[in-house]
């Protein structure tokens, strides 16, 4: 039996609407890494954009807390993969001044909210919107997913090209280190 | 004991640059991957309805979405699994297919200007600019990343990918053989 051509067309749009096709979402995908690379420490460009609420984010103004900085968008599968492992990083550091921001690169409010919506974990961090690809020549973003650690006194420490399991201990381990600094 | 050991250091090379390939039940899609000293690259085929309907969701034209999907597309993915950083540059790597001299791979820079010509949406064009694999990039080790990389060969067709990078002021490349490019209904 031949499946006609606009119900496959339609099944195929309907699977390629956030993420990438199948093909990378197959069961053998590459596995998430969980190092972090340290690099010599240097003052973190600016980085200020609207979250999915309205409200304004500003680095400058997270002096005096280790912030983890996650350049993503709903369409790159590393990207989607890990966010539920930054939420539990999240959930890990409470109360510590740690904040995590995830900036979306080029796209709209309605297409990341549909992605969270389909998401078993509910985020409690902010998705920053950088609907036109601003920061990245700035933080010389080459590919997504791409993250920074920041510092305290607001310098970049470490950071990490591809898909990341934020919560591993190792990442951990490095986080809370800095914190205590 | 001696011709064990010839033996082992005779096929040695072909263990370290074999290509393994693998089909994915569910999709039917066929990926192909290698490990040579440190680096992984990996080739996943991307159907044609499959990068049509991605391209379209991101607000090109079902023309423009044809234009890509004509090429022969691959989610691409390089993993730094080595101890050492490492750097490539798209621009470097070729690809050879029958009858062809090798050619290189279709750059963002080529890909812009036709979708410029294409009078495609700057939000469409920025989702495709990201969602190509990079144009250069230094990875440090248990960094890697994805993208889409795009080769002129008819559906069906074979070709084989050369891929090279730098590390600590070596030049390295290794292949990945016999790679298919998708059928039109896979």
């Amino acid at each position: 039996m031949k499946i006609p051509d606009r119900i496959v067309t339609a099944a195929l749009a309907a699977c390629c609407l956030l993420g990438l096709p199948a093909a990378a979402q197959a069961a053998d995908l590459p596995p998430l890494s969980h190092s972090l690379t340290v690099l010599e420490p240097k003052t973190a460009p600016e980085l200020k954009f609207k979250d999915l609420d309205g409200r304004m984010h500003d680095l400058a103004e997270l002096r005096g807390k280790v912030v983890l900085i996650n350049f993503w968008a709903t369409w790159c599968p590393p990207c989607r993969r890990e966010m539920p492992s930054m939420e539990r990083l999240t959930q890990t550091l409470k109360g510590k001044p740690f904040v995590a921001l995830a900036v979306d690169v080029g796209e709209d409010a309605d297409t990341i909210e549909t992605f969270i919506s389909q998401l078993d974990t509910t985020l409690s961090f902010p998705i920053l919107l950088d609907t036109r690809g601003h920061s990245m020549k700035a933080w010389k973003v080459a590919g997504l997913p791409t993250t920074f650690l920041v510092d305290k006194q607001g310098r970049i420490v470490a950071s990490a090209i591809g898909g990341r399991e934020f919560d591993h201990p190792e990442i951990v381990k490095t986080i809370r280190e800095l914190l205590e600094n | 004991m001696r011709l064990p050991t010839l033996t082992l250091l005779a096929a040695w090379p072909f263990v370290v640059f074999a290509t393994e390939s693998s089909v994915d039940a569910e999709t039917g899609l066929s990926t192909w991957q290698t490990d040579t000293q440190g680096v992984q690259v990996r080739l996943t085929q991307i159907s044609p309805d499959q990068a049509r309907a991605f391209y379209q969701a991101r607000g090109f034209s079902p023309e423009a979405a044809e234009r890509y999907a004509s090429e022969c597309v691959f989610m691409t993915v390089v993993r730094n699994v080595g101890d050492r950083p490492i750097e490539h540059r798209l621009a470097d790597w070729r690809y050879l297919s029958a009858g062809q001299p090798p050619r290189s791979i279709r750059s963002k820079d080529e890909w812009e200007a036709i979708w410029i010509q294409a009078n495609a949406a700057e939000t469409a064009r920025i989702a495709f600019t990201w969602a190509q694999f990079p144009t250069e990039q230094s990875f440090a080790p248990g960094d890697w990343n994805q993208g889409m990389t795009t080769y002129s060969v008819p559906r069906g067709g074979y070709f084989d990918l050369q891929f090279v990078w730098r590390t600590e002021d070596r030049t390295l490349s290794g292949k990945l053989e016999q790679v298919r490019c998708a059928d039109e209904n896979t």
